[in-house]
């Protein structure tokens, strides 16, 4: 607990101290293009809480996140919690869209290599997993506009509103991450065929199904399950690449948003948010794995 | 039918598939390299008279929208992304190795310390360091190197720490200090070497994420000076033009993908050359 | 395999089915901006503009055909001699969509808002200039004190910016007031999910309409919006049919749809500064005229009209787009371009490339200028154009694009030579932010106290002709001192479907008057 605390102290103050190096006045440029006269900026500086010492700020910014209080955003004038939680809802869509395809596909490829190994399929499926990772999304994703939107016309370039919109971005998104799967699950799944217990289950005579699917493809699934999660914490970090070529909204933009404007509070918010992500996916991987696991989970025990 | 499997150890050089990476890695470092010596056009000057011209004898991969000739574009934009690369590797490598041979050699109270700040490091969010570090030090390509470099580090500390731990364990060093040898002596001759295999490969595929996403973040136009011919600059000045002229973006992607895809290639290359058995 | 296959075959087939036709009844119009807040009385975006105009009323409305004000929310208004009061008689029998009544008070309640310290308001606060107080007369009439005379005041009156909210929403809904809008307007503010749309539903009871509409009620029974910020997105939603108006179609997209018989491209030419680039005159070698006169001769700025905007807006003479009130002809002679020229006015202060390299030098010096942009608004391509072009006079530019925030520091420090920037606007009052020398946006560095007194002079006249003027006066004496590059005059390019009729637009230009707009099958 103390040293999640630190942790999270840590990324905060590294915040506030990159915000305070970089350049730009969040009080002038939220009002220069309005009209607004040097003191009227000023007199904003004051009511943001810039003119005061550094210190002072940095007192107020570390003490106002201790009391649970993540403040109102400078830009937009509303408070913190509301912003982001507008932003994460259609990220944590992409995510889990993307998850979804991700897993299905790199778990299919991950199976086909491991069971048939050393055959034409296991080199295109782990040529297909490499270059699955190796591929742009920002590249990949203006393929798949170029021809299922521009030249086929079957899907939306972009926005959001309906699952029409989600499906190119998934696909995008997904593919990326299947790759890294499809490895895991192919080594893990190919290690587990040569264990006790798997050949065991075979001399008794099990159907090669059933051994695949109850011994097999458990054993495998937590290793996968690890990256999925960390993968799943990563991409609630916002997916600010595909957000952006596909002009979807999301963390992503709000984090890009957010240092732009030096929109302190916000930025803030986000470094919290990510902390929080960050230890509830190594503790959520940390107990799949128990569950899966049995030796494990009596470690834990 | 299951087959049983069994991994297998190929040296590099054996591995087709490595000689056709390294190929291409050759190719494109070489041409980057030589660029002014080639006989290409300029990959800057801008000219109204040919604007989007599809690839053909003139043009082999045609111009972009501002007139500019996109084989030249991508050779001599090859020298920022692999420079900026090779910089964000350096300095991922230069930070994440000794932290993390310290932390896995000390232990104790500093590895805790060391370890809890890779996690805040890690905690925080990639695109958040990168901006911010940009920021701070003005856009430009080295900024650009830094910024991915500084976000690998914690990764490759960690790495760096569970290979020399895991080393450390190893009985060999146990009697090494049992005859009386130095830490000193021990991280130099038995837990340097042997980690050597696996950070390697580590480094390999760092690289190719490092390109990737120093790329992504000139895409987003957080990183190189305007009309800089960098990969991913190139794509997303490209993009507006989908329509009009596919290839002045497509070109960079391939070009992008297909040197990631080769580094990757090569990662594994080195991973399977270097299985423990 | 194969069953995947068949799955995307599957899929692909769902997905045509689904794209059906709307409704005559229903439009979609796609913004290209999703702003960070959309009260208009708090946030400074001009997209919010685009929908709420339609769902708030304001006092006087600005005929864009004639020019003049006319009666909105005030039946008519009297302005004291001296300038410092208006007084504003109000129209009877208006109600807010949530029924409550429209009334002097509902006036002074919105002014008070606007001017709240508390509200922090971005823009509204600071268009009312020198605004005092407001005092309700009787239910029907009210005055607003200013300190000192305001010649765009009724313009700051007419925009949605100054809107008339309605009281009791505000109060009750506080600081989530931007997601349950409610004005008087022909359109109801129906739904918003930041980010993603606003709806808007058509009022039924509206029948206080200004003289510029010209339909009573609204004609479409909703309509939508939607963001498109990445400019490559637009003209394929626009040609999927995903949307029926599209603003901002990036010039290349609009130059292949003309040829679509499905759509149109409809230019609005929007008043207000030009895209223009500022020379820092306290910087050298820019603090000698005949460097700066010498670039303006260099910038061939036909050659990038025509490439980068494909001929869809006016070359820019001056800092004011051609039209903008008070817009003086006279800049047209200025700086048409001469290479010669240039040249000779570099030789003359001691430019000239005296060690082979390309690049002039005086002194063992090179001529190496320091540009900042940033990353919209076409503004990198215009810079390579530069770049391009002035290399080949032997004059270097290290360019650098920063973000909006790090441009305006950038230019306070006056650590630029050239920053490129425009903003829009109906009052040529817009002047004073850029050339002012105690002006915001003042990046040519110019202290020109003549030029001063006739811009505050100019915003205190409230004769018209004597503004015009004043304000030629100013932009004389911009390109005389040759302080401004003007690149182009901007044009917003809307992509419309054929189905949409009656598309008009405000004084602002940004603006559509929703309420006349048609869709037929």
């Amino acid at each position: 607990m103390a040293q999640a605390a630190f942790v999270l102290w840590l990324a905060v103050t590294l915040a506030f101290v990159a915000m305070e190096l970089a350049p730009g006045d969040p009080a002038q440029a939220l009002l220069a293009a309005s009209g607004a006269t040097a003191e009227e900026i000023a007199v904003r500086r004051v009511q943001l809480g810039l003119d005061d010492p550094l210190l002072v700020q940095y007192v107020r910014y570390v003490g106002d996140l201790a009391r649970g209080d993540l403040g109102v955003s400078w830009l937009h004038g509303r408070a913190v919690s509301r912003v982001i939680g507008e932003s994460l809802f259609p990220t944590a869509v992409l995510a889990v869209a993307a998850t979804a395809v991700g897993v299905g596909w790199g778990l299919t490829l991950g199976l086909l290599a491991a069971l048939r190994r050393s055959t034409w399929l296991d080199t295109l499926v782990t040529a297909i997993a490499v270059l699955s990772f190796s591929t742009p999304t920002y590249w990949s994703g203006i393929l798949a506009i170029l021809l299922f939107s521009l030249r086929l016309g079957w899907l939306p370039s972009s926005g959001e509103g309906s699952w029409r919109h989600l499906v190119l971005p998934a696909l995008v998104l997904g593919f990326a991450l299947s790759g890294s799967i499809a490895r895991l699950v192919q080594t893990r799944v190919s290690e587990v065929m040569n264990e006790p217990f798997v050949v065991a289950a075979r001399a008794r005579g099990l159907p090669a199904r059933q051994v695949i699917l109850f011994h097999i493809l458990r054993a495998a699934l937590g290793p996968a399950l690890t990256v999925v999660a960390l993968q799943f914490g990563f991409l609630l970090g916002g997916a600010v690449i595909t957000e952006s070529v596909f002009a979807r909204r999301g963390l992503g933009k709000l984090v890009v948003e957010a240092i732009t404007w030096r929109d302190l509070p916000v930025v803030r918010g986000i470094v919290v948010f990510s902390a929080l992500v960050y230890v509830l996916v190594h503790w959520v991987s940390d107990v799949v794995q128990a569950w899966l696991d049995p030796r494990l989970r009596e470690e834990l025990v | 039918m299951i087959k049983w499997y069994k991994p297998r150890r190929r040296p590099l050089l054996r591995q087709p598939v490595v000689l056709v990476a390294l190929g291409w890695l050759v190719l494109v470092g070489g041409a980057a390299l030589l660029a002014p010596w080639l006989a290409l056009g300029d990959p800057v000057v801008v000219s109204a008279e040919r604007v989007l011209l599809s690839p053909k004898a003139d043009f082999l991969l045609g111009t972009d929208m501002l007139g500019r000739d996109v084989l030249a574009r991508l050779v001599w934009g090859g020298r920022w992304t692999l420079g900026m690369g090779l910089v964000g590797l350096g300095l991922a490598v230069g930070l994440g190795l000794p932290v993390g041979l310290v932390s896995g050699t000390v232990g104790g109270w500093l590895d805790v310390v060391l370890m809890r700040m890779v996690d805040g490091m890690l905690a925080f969010p990639g695109l958040l360091l990168a901006m911010a570090t940009i920021a701070v030090l003005g856009r430009s390509i080295i900024s650009v190197a830094v910024a991915v470099g500084l976000a690998a580090a914690p990764a490759y500390a960690r790495v760096a720490r569970s290979a020399t731990r895991e080393v450390r364990a190893q009985p060999y060093v146990d009697a090494a200090r049992a005859i009386g040898s130095t830490e000193g002596h021990v991280m130099v001759r038995h837990v340097l070497p042997n980690v050597t295999a696996p950070l390697l490969a580590f480094a390999a595929t760092q690289l190719g994420w490092i390109l990737l996403n120093g790329a992504a973040l000139n895409f987003l136009g957080l990183g190189v000076e305007l009309g800089t011919p960098e990969w991913g600059a190139m794509l997303a000045d490209g993009r507006g033009y989908l329509r009009d002229g596919p290839w002045a973006s497509a070109f960079p992607g391939l070009a992008l993908t297909l040197t990631v895809l080769a580094v990757n290639l090569l990662a594994d290359g080195v991973q399977e050359a270097t299985r423990p058995r | 395999m194969n069953r995947i296959l068949a799955w995307c075959v599957l899929l692909s087939v769902v997905l045509i089915g689904c794209a059906g036709p709307s409704s005559e009844e229903r439009g979609v119009y796609g913004l290209t901006l999703a702003p960070s807040g959309i009260d208009p009385h708090v946030n400074a975006s001009s997209e919010l503009g685009i929908p709420l105009t339609s769902v708030y009323d304001t006092l006087v409305y600005l005929d864009p055909e004639t020019g003049e004000f006319v009666p909105g929310l005030a039946e008519r208004w009297d302005i004291s001699s001296d300038g410092l009061v208006h007084t504003f008689y109000l129209r009877r029998g208006v109600t807010f969509h949530d029924g409550t009544p429209f009334n002097a008070e509902a006036v002074r309640f919105n002014l008070a808002r606007i001017t709240s310290p508390d509200l922090a308001s971005q823009k509204a606060r600071f268009m009312l200039g020198p605004y005092e107080r407001v005092h309700v007369v009787d239910e029907y009439t009210v005055q607003i004190y200013l300190s000192e005379p305001f010649a765009p005041f009724l313009d700051t009156l007419s925009q949605v910016y100054l809107g008339m909210a309605s009281p009791a929403a505000v109060e009750q809904w506080g600081d989530e007031y931007q997601l349950h809008q409610v004005g008087s307007g022909p359109f109801v503010f129906a739904e918003y999910v930041p980010g993603d749309h606003i709806l808007l539903r058509r009022n039924p009871d509206y029948a206080w309409g200004p003289t510029v509409y010209r339909h009573e009620t609204a004609q479409l029974e909703e309509i939508e919006f939607r963001f498109f910020t990445d400019p490559a997105t637009r003209s394929p939603a626009l040609e999927t049919g995903e949307v029926d108006v599209m603003g901002e179609i990036p010039p290349q997209d609009a130059a292949r749809l003309k040829s679509n018989p499905d759509f149109r491209i409809e230019p609005v030419p929007i008043p207000g500064a030009s895209l223009m680039i500022f020379m820092n005159t306290e910087r050298p070698p820019l603090d000698d005229v005949r460097v700066r006169q010498a670039l303006l001769y260099a910038t061939d700025r036909q050659a990038i009209v025509s490439t980068v905007f494909r001929e869809s807006s006016p070359v820019a003479h001056g800092p004011l787009a051609a039209v903008t009130l008070g817009y003086e002809p006279a800049v047209e002679e200025f700086y048409p371009f001469d290479v010669e020229r240039a040249m000779a006015l570099l030789a003359e202060v001691g430019w000239s490339d005296t060690d082979g390299d390309g690049v002039r030098d005086r002194e063992g010096q090179p001529l190496a200028l320091d540009l900042y942009l940033m990353g919209w608004g076409h503004m990198p391509e215009v810079g390579q154009w530069l770049i391009s072009q002035w290399a080949e006079l032997g004059i270097a530019v290290n360019s650098q694009v920063v973000s909006y925030p790090e441009a305006l520091e950038v230019a306070a420090q006056g650590k630029h030579h050239l920053i490129p920037f425009n903003l829009s606007g109906s009052d040529p009052d817009i002047l004073r932010q850029f050339f002012h020398s105690q002006a915001e946006f003042n990046w040519s560095k110019i202290a020109d106290l003549e030029m001063d007194t006739w811009l505050e002079t100019a915003a205190r006249t409230l004769e018209r002709a004597d503004r015009v003027e004043l304000y030629s006066r100013v932009q004389l004496r911009v390109m005389d001192g040759a302080l401004v590059i003007p690149i182009r005059d901007y044009v917003n390019l809307n992509g419309v479907s054929n189905r949409v009729q009656g598309l008009g637009f405000d004084a602002q230009g940004w603006f559509p008057w929703l309420i006349d707009v048609t869709l037929s099958e």
